[in-house]
């Protein structure tokens, strides 16, 4: 790693630091490179070089069997270079358990609201005999589990903190021999089981930081470091601490962002070799004949199995559109086929403004895409003019694209919901829909054929994951951008001063699920409106006017008089700037970045909607 | 390698690692330098032992007590190989 030109920015005082810091920590692999970069970071701090804009820090607790320095050092400063500054908790030495005990620790007087626990592997042994029978070894290691899954359920009971959890190394040394696989009773199979137990059971609140993967991936021997556990209480060797350290960033990073949803392909050299419209139908190398071919086709079963989980697919090709479709249609070895694909986009435009146009037509967020490319030009032009894009260059072998796709780490899922299935299937139903409302110039009748039927309810902790899930990803329509996690979500549940409204719509297309989120708070004689939001997918449908004929019908059953609203101004909201006045609120103070609202419940009279509710309220 | 060439190589090591890299001498400590931290020092070693295509055994980096007996260490392991 090339040090001389950041050392030189510190040594200036330059902020072209921050940034310059950002990417040699995301480029480093080595464990005393991201070490060094993290001691250049606190000198910066101390000669107070001011950086760029930073959140509001995350206050975590870090708890363990083993030392948590440098592991710390190491976490924190891969947050910090992400945007996620942090308050820090150490736990001391092997003292995660009276820590989590204890009501009146320090741990909770910290008020963490994420609390990583790395368990000593030390402690996931089965103390038994080696004869013993399969069914005590086997209690005794759901024993193990739910022992530490318990520890985690005290720490988010206390005070609703989010838990990563490490899991257990499995022992790289040869003794007992074969004999391990035969017994439960081996550190080999006792601690494989105990993983299993918990990242079975682990509810919602708990991640699993799976250390027996992220061994297994980099190599048991060089995972393994004894010396640094007799001289200073490691874990593991300096090699598994970066990846660790990396995937617990990633965890964090992903309670409070949200999987990207679309996956925008390039097709020429990325879906299959060659040139469509140079080498034509019978020239692209593409199925079982070539080994380039079957890389290929390896290549197109990974985005099928993506599309698959709920993430959407689209192209985005240089080409000539009526050659572009050619292969989807006609080639008997492609995998991917038109209908898979909830965008074509092939033209002669720059892909940064298809894909923008693109976010458009889906009403989808930008920053919500993957664009994946062999060509290192276009990727350039999708950095520079589409900035929210995450970009996925494709390497030289075709053979690794699969494994490139698999290691991005962006569509991972957060437990699949039913949502996440149909999703692909909805935008099909939309592209109906749209074609209907085309031939139908009059709106009334258009919405009275969709047979809209909204269900709304208060919460349910069968709801909780999606419902956090559309708080912290919608953008566009919300009124307050209020993000919450799960913890904070199943908190309003059965809250009898809140009124939780969640809305559900299908129409005789297909179900649009969840789609819209309505959290008010009572304060005296007023409802405070603390979050609206809903999906852009059911825009002008009424379903605003219906849920507030709701919300007034709820509102004077709490003894309401008036509900207030308030707007407050993002980047990416100003579409709902006017929502309330367009309710009828009235206006009582208007700032271009805020605006409060009232509706007096007295004149309030209920509005005709196409929709039908159905509500347990 | 004698203690000289060691040093010779570790001070370009930590010219790189340090932002006012101090001069070696065989006498130096690490309390004597004030950017030479614990976080630091965790760096140096794994690019030490990188560098020189060496391992320590546990306990013996602790041992020494200057710039000169980490150079010896490092020329003994060195030999070795």
């Amino acid at each position: 790693m090339d040090l001389v030109e950041i050392k030189d920015l510190l040594r200036r005082n330059d902020p072209e630091f921050w940034p310059h810091l950002k990417r040699l920590t995301a480029q480093a692999v080595d464990f005393d490179d991201l070490i060094f970069l993290s001691s250049l970071r606190r000198k910066a701090a101390a000669r107070g070089l001011v950086r760029p804009g930073q959140a509001a820090p995350l206050r975590l607790a870090i708890l363990g069997g083993c030392s948590l320095y440098p592991l710390h050092e190491l976490l924190s400063h891969l947050l910090e270079t992400d945007g996620f500054a942090c308050d820090l908790f150490l736990g001391d030495y092997d003292n995660y358990v009276s820590e989590i005990m204890d009501p009146e620790s320090g741990l909770y007087s910290f008020r963490p609201q994420v609390v990583l626990v790395i368990p000593g592997v030390q402690r996931c042994r089965y103390a038994g005999a080696i004869t013993d029978s399969r069914e005590e070894a086997q209690a005794a290691a759901s024993g193990v589990a739910m022992q530490l899954l318990d520890l985690c359920r005290r720490v988010h009971d206390n005070n609703g903190a989010e838990v990563i959890l490490g899991n257990f190394m499995l022992p790289t040394r040869r003794d007992p021999g074969e004999f391990r696989t035969r017994t439960l009773t081996s550190d080999w199979s006792f601690r494989k089981w105990v993983n299993l137990e918990l990242g079975l059971n682990a509810p919602p609140f708990v991640r699993i930081c799976d250390l027996e993967f992220l061994a297994t991936r980099l190599g048991g021997l060089a995972s393994e470091d004894r010396r640094g556990w007799f001289e200073s209480k490691q874990p593991c060797s300096p090699a598994l601490l970066v990846e660790l350290c990396r995937e617990a960033a990633h965890l964090i990073r992903g309670l409070r962002n949200p999987p990207r949803k679309v996956l925008a392909l390039d097709l020429d050299n990325t879906l299959w070799g060659g040139v469509v419209a140079d080498d034509g139908l019978e020239g692209i190398e593409i199925g079982d004949t070539s080994p380039r071919g079957e890389a290929f086709k390896a290549f197109q079963n990974c985005i099928l199995s993506l599309k698959q989980r709920g993430v959407l697919l689209a192209v985005v090709s240089k080409n000539d559109h009526a050659r572009a479709l050619e292969p989807f249609e006609k080639h008997p070895e492609m995998v991917l086929r038109a209908g898979d694909f909830v965008s074509f986009k092939a033209n002669w435009e720059p892909k940064s403004d298809n894909l923008l146009q693109m976010a458009a037509e889906l009403e989808l967020g930008i920053d919500s895409f993957v664009f994946v490319d062999d060509n290192p030009a276009e990727i350039e032009i999708v950095r520079q003019f589409a900035p929210g894009v995450t970009t996925i260059l494709l390497g030289s072998d075709p053979a690794d694209y699969a494994a490139q796709l698999q290691d991005c780490g962006l569509f991972e899922p957060r437990g699949i919901t039913t949502e996440d299935l149909q999703r692909s299937g909805q935008y099909a139903a939309e592209r109906e829909r749209q074609t209907l409302a085309a031939s139908t110039t009059d709106m009334d009748a258009y919405l009275a054929s969709l047979e809209m039927v909204a269900t709304i309810n208060d919460f349910t902790p069968v709801d909780v994951p999606r419902l956090a899930q559309l708080i912290n990803k919608s953008n566009q329509f919300n009124l307050t951008t209020r993000r919450r996690t799960e913890a904070e979500v199943a908190s309003l549940i059965g809250c009898p001063d809140h009124v939780c409204l969640s809305v559900r719509l299908r129409d005789r297309f297909g179900d649009h699920g969840l789609i819209s989120i309505i959290i008010g708070n009572k304060n005296g004689p007023a409802l405070e409106i603390d979050t609206w939001l809903m999906s852009c997918r059911v825009l002008k449908r009424q379903v605003e006017e219906t849920v507030l004929n709701e919300l007034a019908r709820l509102a004077r059953g709490k003894g309401c008089s008036h509900i207030e609203g308030v707007y407050l101004a993002t980047p990416k909201n100003e579409m709902v700037r006017d929502f309330y006045p367009r309710m009828e609120f009235e206006a009582r103070l208007v700032t271009p970045d805020r605006g409060d609202f009232v509706l007096d419940l007295a004149s309030f009279l209920p509005r005709d909607t196409r929709i039908s509710v159905r509500t347990n309220l | 390698m004698n203690q000289a060439e060691v040093i010779s190589r570790l001070q370009s090591i930590f010219d790189n690692v340090f932002l006012e890299p101090p001069v070696l001498t065989p006498e130096l400590t690490a309390a004597e330098v004030p950017e030479w931290d614990s976080l630091l020092h965790i760096s140096l070693l794994v690019a030490v032992e990188k560098a020189f295509d060496v391992r320590f055994r546990v306990g013996e980096v602790e041992a020494t007590k200057n710039v000169g007996e980490f150079a010896d260490l490092i020329a003994r392991r060195k030999k070795e190989r």
